[in-house]
């Protein structure tokens, strides 16, 4: 029972909403059974096509801090989604079709994964590359766009159109054509502010939100990842020690493993058993090597040096130090099945006499 | 020939592509974006909601530029006030028996609310992110653990 309830939910959510305090006259004429028209009435269409009341995009702007950036046209061109562009050329062809937010989106996308990267790659300089680019994808992609869109209740202000996948472009969902609209209101502060502002406005809303690092970091053996990167700082090899343990040989123990470089206790794990209380520690230690965290005051960002204003003086900008390479245990990456050798390209000798 | 080891770090899967709202911390968006008032033109009671519609609702509107406002005539029925909120969720308060004042309790009632569901406070147990104050006590170390 509540399971239909959801999928009932669910599938109203999807559905274009249409205030009644928006239209003039309900039902509408085309849905009365004396009116002649060539093709039948579909409620789903035609709620796709009713453009929602402005009051609800004036109130959507204030409520994001944009009411003195955007205008409701603007507003109202970052929630079409260009799918709904068919949709309209079929069923409304002597109207102009409305603006969509196809460029917007791209724009904003971009701007998106420059100032999600730069901030990542600064705060936390030893993450590997991998893993950095899963965060950016966690802290800007497709998911959190559109559950950023449904936050701020653009989702029901969106105009769009289900489209299956062709062999030329991929299928619109619903998620996809929510996660348009945060990305087209990024470009929209951009365009009418500047790079700051815009950037601003992602740390608000995408770069504050929770994302945690930790499970992105998982190691089929972290104990020998970690033999391999104390080698390579050129420090002592790491030995594990019991620090404390409560419960052997009955059924629930507990033991707290610290592993040690030499004095340096690098990481602490518990478990119900050693090795699990070893493996723990080793990827404590290793969690603690690859976030290190800048502090937020000490944050430096590349793209501080656009000027706020156009033609204004450009900010400072000191890089970080670089952080240290991940070290490839095993056959990272590499399959265990050797490939014939490819001819290199002969290299030109550089004659130094 | 070698069997093929599983690959040294665990694969990232699409799913976990995801972040956690944070309401607050940097921009805070209202949870209420719609109220719609109803009334009835005739019946005494809704004599008091016609008042506060006349002398308190613009100022309402203007005061809070984030939410829609609605009024509805609603023949031979009692007053009604609607809260729309941004988790499709929405609350339904009756304004009659209210005097003006009452009624405005109300109202901010719904604007104060979330929209999320009322859980009673005895029995829920501490849900945060957030680490606690003094730490969380552990019988195996010195000092309390830290997260």
């Amino acid at each position: 029972m509540a399971h239909a309830q959801k999928r009932l939910a669910a599938t109203a959510s999807r559905v274009a909403h249409v205030p009644l305090s928006s239209i003039k006259s309900f039902p509408p004429k085309e849905a009365l059974a004396a009116s002649t028209s060539k093709r039948p009435f579909s409620p789903e269409t035609w709620s796709a096509l009713q453009p929602p009341p402005p009051s609800a995009f004036s109130a959507l702007a204030h409520r994001i801090g944009l009411a003195s950036t955007v205008d409701t046209g603007d507003l109202q061109q970052a929630c079409t989604h260009p799918s709904v562009l068919q949709l309209h050329a079929t069923h409304l062809p002597n109207q102009p079709p409305p603006p969509a937010n196809g460029n917007l989106a791209t724009l904003g996308n971009s701007l998106l994964g420059l100032f999600a990267t730069e901030h990542l790659s600064a705060t936390y300089p030893h993450l590997p590359t991998r893993v950095l680019k899963a965060a950016v994808s966690a802290y800007v992609g497709p998911y959190t766009c559109a559950n950023v869109a449904r936050e701020i209740g653009a989702a029901h202000l969106l105009r769009w159109q289900r489209t299956p996948p062709t062999p030329l472009k991929p299928a619109v969902l619903h998620s996809d054509a929510l996660s348009s609209i945060p990305r087209a209101l990024t470009a929209l502060v951009y365009q009418h502010r500047s790079l700051p502002v815009a950037r601003t406005f992602a740390q608000n809303f995408f770069l504050s939100r929770e994302v945690d690092l930790r499970p992105m970091l998982k190691f089929r053996d972290p104990k020998l990842n970690l033999t391999e990167t104390v080698a390579k700082f050129g420090r002592e090899r790491p030995v594990s020690r019991l620090l404390n343990e409560t419960g052997r040989f009955s059924n629930s123990p507990v033991f707290v493993v610290g592993v040690y470089s030499g004095a340096d206790k690098l990481g602490e794990g518990f478990g119900s058993s050693l090795k699990m209380a070893e493996y723990r520690a080793a990827e404590d230690a290793l969690h603690r090597l690859y976030l290190t965290r800048t502090p937020p005051h000490l944050v430096q960002l590349p793209t501080a040096t656009f000027p706020a204003v156009e033609g204004g003086e450009e900010g400072a900008y000191a890089p970080g130090d670089l952080g240290t390479s991940e070290v490839l245990t095993g056959s990272a990456g590499r399959s265990s099945i050797v490939l014939p050798k490819r001819p290199s390209f002969a290299e030109e000798d550089v004659d130094e006499s | 020939m070698a069997s093929k080891l599983a690959p040294a770090t665990k694969p990232i899967f699409r799913a976990q592509l995801t972040s956690r709202p944070s309401n607050g911390h940097t921009a805070f968006v209202p949870q209420i974006r719609k109220l719609v008032f109803e009334y009835c033109d005739k019946w005494a009671s809704s004599a008091n909601t016609r008042t506060y519609l006349h002398n308190h609702l613009e100022e309402l509107a203007r005061a809070h530029p984030h939410i829609e406002v609605v009024v509805r005539q609603r023949n031979l029925k009692q007053p009604i006030v609607r809260g729309f909120y941004l988790n499709d969720n929405e609350k339904v308060i009756p304004l009659n028996g209210f005097e003006v004042n009452g009624i405005q309790n109300k109202v901010q009632l719904l604007l104060d609310s979330s929209g999320a569901k009322i859980k009673s406070l005895k029995r829920r147990t501490v849900e945060s992110t957030a680490e606690s104050a003094r730490g969380i006590w552990s019988g195996v170390h010195d000092t309390p653990f830290k997260i």
